[in-house]
């Protein structure tokens, strides 16, 4: 990946000189290399002539010019009109407010990280950034103290670079009550949001990246029906406060430290209706919530099919977790480290969580389990008192411990926590499917392949030896 | 055909053979004598190279041991008992055993009319009787004309009739110049199958010598066996009139000849 | 006389080894696929997977969680219990049943060579392993595939051929029991007790002392390695995930420290327990004598 980028810079550094001074097709002057897109081209100079107000309708062709919009337009581009770094510079700059950049494609920025190229650049305030397409940028939208910007349906394709050489796809900084809407963004760094109040990030998708959101030191933000697949983390809130989670599916998140969703330090929140399932961890909460001022709240979520279900460091407190489904994750609960849950809770009043790993039953029919629910799988708790010993799950000695467990309680662990009030079935998923994401054929006909080798194999031992003399 | 030079065997400390030296010209028939125990059943095993030894032994030209691939293919084999528990038909069977004998084609019919099995083809080889087992196995034996056979008590599980029939059977179709090394320990079928007597006592070799010699010897001693056949036969109500004659009858006649 | 003599040098060039070894081999895939043996863990097997499979499918009631599910933990949990006992009972009975019946002197009377017999038995027996597992593993893709779970056809494809791998390791070593045992019963009781051995007695031995000794989790992982059937569980897990991150912080040190290259540290291991009992089995059976 990276040889590529360098040779690709080499040759447009080699292609330069030839190519200067051809109009619309201009490639950028040899040097600086940040200033390879020519600084004024004719984009450019149609905006110089343009009146605050105007719009500005840009035609098809490819663009090689660095565009400052430092007035208040809407550029709308027609289809295949594509602006071009000429993987150098920076490729669009906002320095006015209320600017739309509409319909562009937007493509090839530098990859220096230290002067952050980035394919849109907004600096002033109530930008309006859609449809959008931007492919191959180090950093895709940055919004630098621009609040009340919307960044709607733009798709945000990142460099092929490996992860630590990567810029933002998305960055909020000082931008407060930013609107950030059916977006798509793959493989990027992180979509991150600094010191911003009241942003709403709603039915975006993200995959392929490191942080599928990241919330830093920002209050009030609502993150709503997005999904976030295959990225290293879905969403990371640090030190932020007042966050509404809900709707969102976090599918497969398998970093180093993968999780579905991440909690340190962050207060009054509420975490509703989610699919979290295939992470590595699906909720991992340090220091959450931050004050007693609000429990942490977790309800209506299907967390299913992790690694770990919920994972606590010991310092957090304070959560409340009614009617969500813990369903086959390999360690439901956990807690890292020697603490306790005990500061968290797992049911309240009447009602509690479904459990899949629960044994008891409901005689009267009330959907409430009879007998308490108590998480203590002795697996699970050496597990927790020795990681190293993960490496012998789904082995049948996994299985012989468990059941050495069950049946001497002498060696029965204490049970992690408690549901009185376990539901016998699963809350309903409104999140929407998790996608099946394979081809159900390719596996039947592998399944019907291999049946019919068995058959082949069996048919050849039945036959072969002549017969003659046998039927004759 | 068959060199056996200086073969010694030992299980454990004992013996089984003791420095057994031993020729077959192609077209001899040696019958191995002695007593249960005195190594008969050890030199053959040797022979087919299932059982390591001290000494050479050459089938054909070919070391028993380091080239017992080229040295059985001379050898038809039977055994004591066919221990065979397969669920395979005799057809099978058969056309198995000449697989690997390298016959492509085999006449499986015409192995099996030859022993009187034609009629059994289609039977499993488990649902056959103790007889029709070793005929089987002669068939086996004689896939692919093999210029040696190698019989080893191959009566002992029989009974009387059984055994005279098979006896016959051998003598009729190990013919034609096949070198036979065979061991027995009984008189009739030396006196039909031999043409030299290999003694063995003890795991050694006491002496050679020729079948006329050897029965003229033995003649005593057959008589007094005769009596305990025909004793056993009577008792069997073999010789109930109306009864097939008794091969073991016309033996001695021959022998006493 | 003259005919036999013709004969002699005719018989001389005994038939090459290959074609004698399909010609037993297949006698011991037909002995092996009728015996009652095979049909009861072909049945146990395919059963077995089919219930970890359809509740693995029915994660989550039709919300398209199923392919989360861990189907492919599921059926790696039953391979590893049915599949090492499968082959090592097949490879137990392969020599020593035909040596209790006198089977075995016959046809090592015949003209073919004691390697022959073992590879053939071994070549029939794996094909009667194969065709098992095929059979399991193949009705439990159907079902997956009719019950709308996304299980990864290239997964379940590695699987199938990993247990195959895992088969033929424990054939090689039921073998091996099987050259040096006199009788049947004596071969598949000591096939039993090294089913157990591997199965339980060594990841319990190893647990144990992970953390009576404070292994370090190179050390752990290195240790792991000499089971096979942990190396069959790592393997498939890493084939179908492409890291071992799942199995804690020695799985994620063995996925950092070789990448790729487990591929070929699980093969090496895979190939040796196959090679070795062989090997083993095979001096072990030039020297014995097939009474």
């Amino acid at each position: 990946m990276r040889h590529r980028a360098h040779s690709f810079l080499l040759v447009v550094a080699a292609a330069a000189p030839a190519a200067l001074g051809q109009g619309v097709e201009h490639t950028p002057p040899p040097t600086p290399a940040i200033a390879a897109a020519t600084e004024v081209g004719p984009l450019g100079r149609r905006l110089a002539a343009a009146r605050s107000g105007d719009v500005i309708e840009v035609g098809p062709g490819i663009y090689r010019e660095r565009l400052r919009i430092g007035k208040p337009v809407t550029l709308v581009a027609r289809p295949g009109a594509v602006l071009d770094g000429g993987g150098t510079t920076d490729i669009v700059e906002i320095t006015a407010p209320g600017v739309t950049l509409r319909g562009f494609t937007i493509r090839n920025t530098g990859i220096n990280l230290d002067r952050e190229n980035a394919g849109i650049r907004v600096l002033a305030p109530r930008a309006t950034i859609e449809d959008n397409v931007l492919e191959d940028i180090l950093f895709g939208i940055d919004l630098r103290e621009a609040p009340d910007s919307i960044v709607r349906r733009n798709t945000i394709g990142g460099k092929a670079l490996d992860i630590a050489r990567r810029g933002d796809g998305l960055r909020l900084w000082r931008s407060d009550r930013t609107v950030v809407e059916g977006n798509v963004i793959h493989n990027g760094r992180d979509a991150i949001v600094w010191y911003s109040k009241g942003v709403v990030v709603r039915g975006n998708v993200a995959r392929q990246s490191r942080y599928g959101l990241h919330l830093m030191f920002s209050d009030g933000v609502t993150i709503t029906d997005n999904e976030f697949t295959g990225n290293s983390v879905g969403i990371y809130l640090m030190y932020s406060t007042g966050v509404r989670i809900e709707g969102n599916r976090l599918l497969r998140n398998r970093g180093p430290s993968g999780y579905g969703i991440g909690l340190k330090e962050t207060d009054q929140y509420s975490v509703r209706d989610n699919l979290i399932a295939g992470n590595r961890a699906g909720v991992y909460i340090d220091g959450s919530p931050f004050t007693d001022r609000m429990p942490g709240e977790f309800t209506g979520n299907t967390i299913a099919c992790n690694d770990a279900g919920m994972i606590f460091l010991p310092s957090a407190r304070g959560n409340e977790l009614t009617g969500n489904n813990f369903i086959d994750n390999i360690d439901q609960v956990t807690v890292a480290g020697r603490g306790s849950l005990e500061a968290n809770r797992f049911w309240k009043g009447d009602r509690g969580n479904y459990w899949s790993d629960y044994t008891g039953y409901d005689r009267n029919g009330d959907g409430i389990g009879d007998f308490v629910h108590e998480s203590q799988t002795l697996f699970e708790n050496l597990m927790e008192r020795e990681p190293s010993l993960r490496l012998f799950l789904f082995s049948p000695a996994q299985q012989a411990v468990e059941f050495v467990g069950r049946a001497l309680p002498a060696v029965r662990p204490e049970p992690k926590f408690t549901d009185e009030v376990p539901l016998m079935r699963p809350v309903p998923i409104t999140a929407g499917g998790a996608g099946t994401g394979h081809a159900t054929g390719r596996l039947a006909a592998g399944g019907a392949g291999l049946l019919a080798l068995a058959g082949i194999v069996l048919a050849f031992g039945r036959s072969g030896v002549p017969r003659e003399g046998v039927t004759s | 055909m068959i060199r056996i030079e200086g073969v010694t065997k030992r299980f454990g400390r004992a013996a089984a053979l003791d420095h057994v030296s031993l020729e077959l010209q192609a077209g001899d028939s040696v019958a191995l004598w002695g007593a249960n125990g005195a190594g008969k059943t050890t030199l053959i095993r040797c022979v087919l190279g299932l059982l390591r030894y001290e000494g050479r032994i050459e089938v054909g030209g070919h070391d028993a041991t380091r080239h017992g691939k080229a040295a059985r293919l001379l050898v038809g084999y039977v055994p004591q008992e066919l221990g065979f528990q397969d669920d395979l038909r005799v057809a099978e069977a058969v056309a198995f055993f000449a697989r690997l004998r390298g016959i492509t084609r085999p006449d499986v019919r015409g192995s099996l009319a030859a022993v009187g099995l034609d009629p059994h083809r289609g039977k499993r080889v488990r649902e056959l009787s103790g007889g029709m087992k070793q005929r089987l196995a002669l068939a086996i034996a004689l896939l692919g004309d093999p210029p040696v056979l190698v019989l080893d008590e191959v009566t002992a599980s029989l009974d009387a009739v059984g055994r005279d029939e098979f006896v016959a059977l051998l003598k009729q179709l190990s013919g034609g110049g096949r070198t036979v090394l065979f061991a027995s320990h009984r008189l009739e079928e030396v006196s039909i199958l031999a043409g030299r007597v290999a003694v063995l006592d003890h795991g050694r070799l006491v002496r050679t010598v020729s079948r006329d010699e050897f029965l003229a010897e033995q003649r005593p001693r057959l008589f007094r066996s005769l009596g305990r056949e025909a004793a056993g036969t009577a008792e069997a109500g073999c010789t109930a009139p109306g009864g097939p004659p008794s091969f073991t009858a016309r033996s001695c006649r021959e022998a006493s000849l | 006389m003259s005919a036999l003599a013709a004969n002699v040098s005719a018989l001389c060039r005994p038939r090459p080894a290959g074609r004698n070894i399909l010609t037993l081999a297949h006698r011991e895939l037909r002995e092996a696929t009728r015996s009652k043996r095979f049909i009861l863990y072909s049945v146990a097997f395919a059963a077995l997977g089919l219930a970890v499979s359809l509740v693995s499918a029915s994660v989550g009631g039709g919300s398209g969680l199923a392919g989360f599910g861990r189907t492919t933990a599921g059926l790696i949990n039953i391979v590893l219990l049915v599949v090492p006992l499968m082959a090592l009972s097949a490879g137990a009975g392969a020599i020593a049943s035909d040596r209790e019946r006198g089977m075995l002197a016959y046809l090592l009377a015949q003209p073919v060579s004691r390697l022959e017999v073992l590879l053939g038995k071994y070549l029939g027996q794996a094909g009667a392993l194969a065709a098992s597992i095929a059979l399991g593993l193949g009705s439990c893709a159907v079902i997956l595939a009719w019950k709308g779970a996304a299980t990864s056809p290239s997964s379940v494809a590695w699987l199938a051929g990993l247990s195959l791998a895992l088969a033929l390791g424990m054939l090689s070593l039921g073998m091996l029991v099987s050259v040096l045992s006199r009788k049947v019963s004596v071969a598949v009781g000591i096939a039993v007790f090294l089913w157990l051995a591997l199965v339980f007695i060594s990841d319990l031995g190893l647990m144990a002392g992970a953390v009576a000794l404070r292994l370090r989790i190179e050390e752990l992982f290195a240790l792991s390695l000499l089971n096979p059937l942990q190396v069959f569980k790592m393997w498939s897990l890493h084939a179908a995930e492409a890291t071992l991150d799942v199995l804690g912080p020695a799985g994620l040190y063995a996925t950092e420290e070789y990448g790729q290259r487990l591929h070929l540290i699980f093969g090496a291991c895979m190939l040796a327990w196959i090679v070795v009992p062989l090997a083993a089995a095979g001096a072990v059976f030039s020297r014995r004598s097939p009474t």
